[in-house]
């Protein structure tokens, strides 16, 4: 079947470029984007590295590193930095994951992880760009818009694809992170908050009889829609109304979490200050997929885990805010079969530096573009899989390398589309979100 | 029977695995890249590419070429054919008898490249319907197809588009009465004459012209700081629309306006609206990133060729080298960005501008003073619960943070009650004083510009070198500065290096605003052409190129090019002459609809008018109209408009601070143009992204329209003062449909209406179908 005939909005120009939905079978239907902005750092997370232990607070020599992307922070002497966190092993696949996150690490055995993603630039903007349009500039279609421009919306009365931000600290450039750049504005993200009126102006003003508005509109533009039948967009125009209508019904009902068992608020840490964040925005992303909404993107607060200034006291606190509603999330679509069908990413714009600048009280980690540690779960990857190794130092990745384009064509590989043909007339050539194309990981699925 | 079964049978069992492999993607009508494999004939047809055979010429096949990986991206997507199979293909297509496949496309370039001749108008049959050489074109492309035109539309339709087209706003009840009874047989051409020579002409105008050059008032990326005298850009845009600049002197201003004739530092903030990543990691290619970016926009803008494909390599499709490329940066090599001290115009109101900036400088100074004194006070408050010296810097250090949460989230110690107050006081302070600052920057006398790089800061142009896959790091070719070479006629130029001017960017200009550039008039004509029709002759207005659309009336795009160029570049004429056609004036209805749709569904050859939804700015600048609350002050310093609290709170290097609630009523193109921050209403009905140039905007139809002018603050809003409005009406249903529409309620309209307050009467008025488009 042709799900594109669900797209959330009708126009004639968008029909007109809408082919075949997937271009092969599909591994999942969903994907729950876990934005971790600011960049998590691999060393203290998944990617453990002993040799740290004995260079730990040793001046490191950077001489014979190519300096470009980050020319100010190799300006300096630096020295190494061990991490403060243990590591122990989980799970069948016997993983080995650090005790900030003791919540993931039981859920081990659901993750694909990869050690090696590289990306292009050391600067957060610029990054965040990458991770979430592919390029380092602006005006880029994000990837929930490529894959909503794709596939089309599983569900009548919702949104395709929804962007869930922490409003403390939007990620930079606000909703150009999960704008439709270049695509027709149907395949941008909506905005949904965890208030009252989670999708700007849903609600109906209250002291209105909007019932008999309703009834007045339809009736205008029925009849006018009658005497100009050969238009489509005026009928197409009348139809979105009723979407809207439904929305409004379907929305509060979809995200009502009042009425969620005790056990799961406790699960997701709702009962906690610390992960009521994002953790209520997790459960909304469990219960949008569920009511088949095609990409969710939950982000951290813009740069939370830049951890320049001090890895522990940083670390120690996003992973607090995040840990548990994360492990929750994979249990709970687990638990309710979903996972199979559900895609969940997590990563951040970059990794982060094995050093520190000399002269540091608290030891922090810079940027580093040269690797992180991401994982996948769901959706098709094989659960307890581990693909990347990076030098002994975990300042590169030296073996199996991949880049950001590669985690998203893997992301549109498992959703059923390929990248080299998921493309975008513009500008005078096929645009991609992959740009030349990406590789799939193959190791993980 | 299709090709590759023929090839089967006759050649090698193979050869399934082709069909196969190319098959799923390249067959009937929606076959990718327009090429469809079904038979010999729709591969020697070809796609967008050109044949993708030419029988007896493997090795000048596409076919091949793209199988083989010498085209990228290599055939099939994601596979390789194996070299077997590829022997295979080339031995079947050499043993075809060689035939002259003749390329429509060359045809295309033929024309494009070629400045137009004299275009004889065409003879027509019907000639008691042409009104101007316009409609001979279009009904001779009618005529032989045995299609007639649409009536003419009626007055009340007419009247709207041409408001609509022109001004961006519906003509008032008064206006449209007037011009209903009006008998003068030129009563049309004079409404016309009367739009062209309104103000608010420019203000609809100009935002074409802002959505093409990605006019926008902050740098984009992370901090995305303000550019807080951009606007004068803008309003220098509306001021050369109403003064009927001619083009090719418009054009020269924003290449070249501190080398040029027609002297304008204002103007050449057309190079700055590329984002600015300020605080880049390398500079190097934070410069290589801005020239790429004007050597691209200067060709889709002004030439309608996407220059910038050519960036890592020769252009795939147009005539464009890797060389070209670079020699077209060189123009630019020379430049930097500046902000120059350029004094306000009259036009600029540089008495207010100055005696603004001279009151929010001091409003900020005097903001500042209270500041030190309560900061002084909160410092003695600190001492007296505490001693600690290092905690005390802390403190003092933590009052720059972004805001009271923040400071509550960093030190607890002030959550206590009796800091409360005093804190909130001092951010308030604070913020008054950076607001103020904010205001008065606002109204410096800076233009946001370029400059030439001079003795002795730079004694040399930098030098240019063609990148290899645009790689800063991959320096190959030296070039000079020179024009596109597929123009025929146009030598590389040579300007030699004169001081502070070094006079490349005026080279540039005058090969681009000249009459024999075949471009620059063609590609303006048809951008004007679209903004009346909904769309183009060339429907893609920024891609005239090969891989672009084939113009529908490609004579008539040029007679009228010759015309904009004979008639001095004037944009004003080139509207009436649009608008007073017969082919404008048509209905969106023709008698025989079923028939033509049938043949012409895209109505290329336009046997009606089109119908076009109303902008994001329009829509939100009628509404305001109609209401009566729209503030038309013009020009100056940007408005800022309110955006949610939760929102505001999350921006983390600026603050928001928004305009008066009488700023926020004026027209749309003067709202504040923050990349990271657009205008929620506008970015819902299709209004550009500020990143990109935006030659076309699209026309969606999604639900969160429909949510937001149903529940929407403008609308509900609006409403109210439109229900005020119509108060002492003495029929307000019967004022309420003439001011929305134009005309009055019928009576199953007038019966619906009443069930309804005046206020909920206007916020379904202004949700019809008929208010949103125009037909």
């Amino acid at each position: 079947m042709n799900r594109r005939q669900f797209t959330f909005g009708l126009s004639a120009a968008a029909l007109s470029h809408l082919e075949a939905g997937t271009h092969h079978e599909a591994k999942a239907d969903a994907c729950i984007f876990l934005a971790m902005l600011g960049g998590v750092s691999q060393i203290d997370t998944f990617d453990p590295k002993p040799k740290l232990v004995d260079l730990d607070g040793k001046i490191m020599d950077w001489s014979k590193e190519k300096k470009t992307d980050q020319p100010n922070l190799f300006a300096k002497p630096r020295k190494f930095v061990a991490s403060p966190f243990q590591f122990q092993k989980y799970g069948q696949s016997g993983r080995e994951v650090s005790e900030l996150l003791p919540h993931t690490a039981k859920m081990v055995d659901e993750l694909a992880i990869c050690r090696s993603v590289q990306s292009d630039n050391g600067n957060h903007p610029a990054a965040v760009f990458q991770m979430n349009t592919g390029f380092i500039i602006p005006g880029n279609p994000s990837m929930g818009a490529w894959v909503t421009y794709g596939l089309g919306t599983g569900n009548k009365n919702l949104p395709a694809f929804v962007a869930m931000p922490d409003f403390r600290s939007i990620p930079f450039s606000g909703a150009q992170q999960w704008g439709s750049g270049y695509l027709p504005a149907e395949f941008q993200g909506t905005v949904l908050r965890a208030t009252n009126e989670p999708i700007r102006d849903l609600a109906s003003p209250s002291n209105v009889d909007t019932e008999a508005e309703r009834e007045a509109l339809r009736g205008m533009n029925g009849n006018f829609a009658q005497l100009r039948s050969d238009y489509p967009d005026l009928r197409a125009r009348m139809d979105s109304y009723e979407l809207a209508y439904r929305m409004q019904l379907e929305v509060p009902r979809v995200l009502s979490i009042d009425a969620e068992p005790e056990h799961v608020k406790e699960a997701y840490g709702l009962n906690d200050p610390v992960t009521a964040s994002f953790g209520r925005r997790c459960l909304m992303a469990r219960k949008l997929v569920e009511a088949g909404v095609r990409f969710v993107e939950v982000f951290t607060p813009s740069q939370s885990w830049d951890a320049h200034g001090d890895i522990r006291k940083n670390h120690e606190k996003n992973a607090r805010e995040t840990d548990k509603p994360i492990a929750a999330l994979l249990a709970d679509l687990k638990q309710r079969g979903m996972l199979k069908k559900t895609l969940v990413v997590y990563m951040g714009e970059f990794g982060r530096t094995p050093d520190t600048p000399a002269d540091q009280a608290t030891p922090g980690r810079d940027h580093n573009t040269r690797c992180q540690s991401m994982w996948f779960a769901g959706g098709g990857m094989k659960g307890g899989s581990m693909i990347g190794t990076t030098d002994e130092i975990g300042h590169k990745a030296v073996e199996n390398v991949y880049h950001m384009h590669d985690v998203h064509a893997t992301i549109l590989h498992q959703m059923g589309l390929n990248d080299m043909r998921l493309t975008y007339y513009f500008g005078g050539r096929n645009r991609r979100l992959t740009d030349l194309g990406g590789r799939l990981i193959k190791e993980l699925v | 029977m299709s090709f590759w079964l023929i090839l089967v049978l006759a050649q090698d069992p193979l050869l399934p695995i082709l069909a196969k492999q190319c098959g799923t993607c390249h067959t009937g009508k929606q076959a990718q890249g327009g090429l469809s494999m079904d038979s010999i004939e729709a591969l020697k047809k070809g796609g967008k590419h050109g044949a993708a055979l030419t029988p007896g010429l493997s090795a000048e096949s596409l076919l091949v070429q793209y199988v083989t990986g010498e085209k990228t991206p290599r055939m099939p997507l994601g596979g390789e054919l194996d070299a077997k199979a590829v022997s295979e293909l080339r031995a079947a297509i050499d043993a075809m008898p060689k035939g002259a496949a003749v390329s429509k496309r060359d045809a295309h370039l033929d024309w494009l490249l070629k400045k137009p001749g004299a275009v004889p108008v065409p003879v027509v049959a019907q000639k008691s319907w042409v009104r101007n050489p316009i409609d001979a074109f279009v009904l001779a492309g009618l005529e032989k197809q045995g299609m007639k035109p649409a009536t003419e539309a009626s007055r009340r339709v007419l009247l709207r588009r041409i408001y609509f087209d022109l001004i961006g706003v519906p003509p008032s009840p008064e206006e449209m009465k007037n011009f209903e009874a009006d008998t003068d047989p030129l009563a049309y051409e004079k409404a016309i004459d009367r739009l062209l020579a309104d103000s608010r002409y420019g203000e609809r105008w100009g935002r074409h012209w802002l959505d093409l050059v990605r006019y926008a008032e902050s740098d984009g990326f992370a901090i995305d700081g303000e550019r807080p005298t951009a606007w004068r850009y803008r309003d220098y845009v509306i001021r050369a629309h109403n003064q009927d600049k001619p083009y090719n002197v418009f054009v020269q201003e924003q290449l070249a306006g501190d080398e040029g004739k027609s002297k304008n530092q204002v103007a050449l903030g057309f190079y700055r609206f590329a984002p600015w990543e300020a605080d880049a990691n390398s500079k190097k290619l934070l410069r290589q990133d801005f020239l790429n970016d004007i050597t691209s926009t200067v060709g889709s803008v002004f030439l309608g060729m996407t220059t910038g494909c050519a960036q890592c390599h020769d252009h795939k499709y147009d005539p464009i080298s890797h060389k070209d490329y670079y020699r077209m940066q060189a123009f630019f090599a020379g430049t930097a960005i500046a902000d120059l001290p350029v004094g306000f115009e009259e036009a600029e109101r540089p008495k207010e501008m100055r005696r603004k900036m001279r009151e929010h400088e001091d409003a900020a100074d005097a903001g500042q003073a209270e500041l030190d004194r309560q900061k002084e006070a909160l410092k003695q408050k600190y001492l007296s619960l505490n001693k600690d010296e290092e905690g005390l810097k802390k403190f003092l250090g933590k009052l720059n943070t972004r805001n009271l949460f923040f400071l509550e989230q960093d030190l607890p110690l002030v959550k206590e009650p009796e800091w409360r107050e005093p804190l909130r006081r001092y951010f308030e302070t604070r913020d008054g004083v950076q607001r103020e600052q904010e205001l008065a920057r606002r109204h410096q006398a800076i233009a946001y510009a370029i400059r030439d790089v001079a003795p002795p800061a730079a004694p040399e142009i930098p030098d240019t070198y063609v990148l290899t896959g645009g790689d800063l790091n991959a320096k190959g070719e030296k070039v000079k500065a020179g024009f596109l070479s597929c123009v025929a006629g146009t030598e590389p130029a040579e300007i030699p290096f004169a001081g502070g001017s070094n006079g490349l960017r005026l080279a540039l200009s005058d090969w681009i605003a000249s009459d024999q550039n075949p471009f620059t008039a063609r590609v303006m004509v048809n951008r004007i052409w679209q903004r009346h029709w909904g769309e183009g002759l060339v429907r893609t207005p920024s891609d005239f190129g090969k891989n672009g659309d084939v113009p529908s009336h490609p004579e008539l795009l040029d007679w009228m090019a010759n015309e904009f160029i004979a008639k001095g570049w004037s944009l004003k004429t080139m509207h009436k002459l649009m608008l007073t056609s017969a082919t404008y004036r048509q209905a969106s209805v023709n008698a025989e609809q079923a028939t033509y749709a049938a043949k012409d569904p895209m109505n290329r050859l336009l046997w009606r008018m089109n119908w076009q939804r109303l902008d994001a700015e329009v829509l939100r600048d009628s509404i305001l109209s109609i209401s009566g609350r729209l503030n038309p002050e013009m020009g100056g310093p940007p408005v800022v408009f309110d955006v949610p609290a939760d929102v505001a709170q999350g921006f983390e290097f600026f603050k928001w601070f928004p305009s008066s609630e009488e700023q926020q009523r004026r027209r749309s193109v003067y709202l504040l143009q923050r990349r990271s921050v657009l205008l929620p209403m506008a970015e819902t009905f299709d209004a550009p992204n500020l990143s990109t140039s935006c030659a076309r905007r699209l026309t969606t139809i999604v639900a969160p329209q429909a949510l937001t002018l149903l529940n929407g603050a403008l609308t509900r809003t609006e409403a109210k003062h439109f229900e005020a409005r119509l108060a002492g009406a003495k029929d307000p249903v019967n004022e309420a449909f003439w001011l929305v529409l134009g005309r009055g309620p019928t009576a199953e309209e007038r019966r619906m209406s009443e069930k309804l307050s005046l206020s909920s009467l206007g916020v379904v008025l202004f949700n019809l179908n008929e208010f949103l488009f125009v037909e």
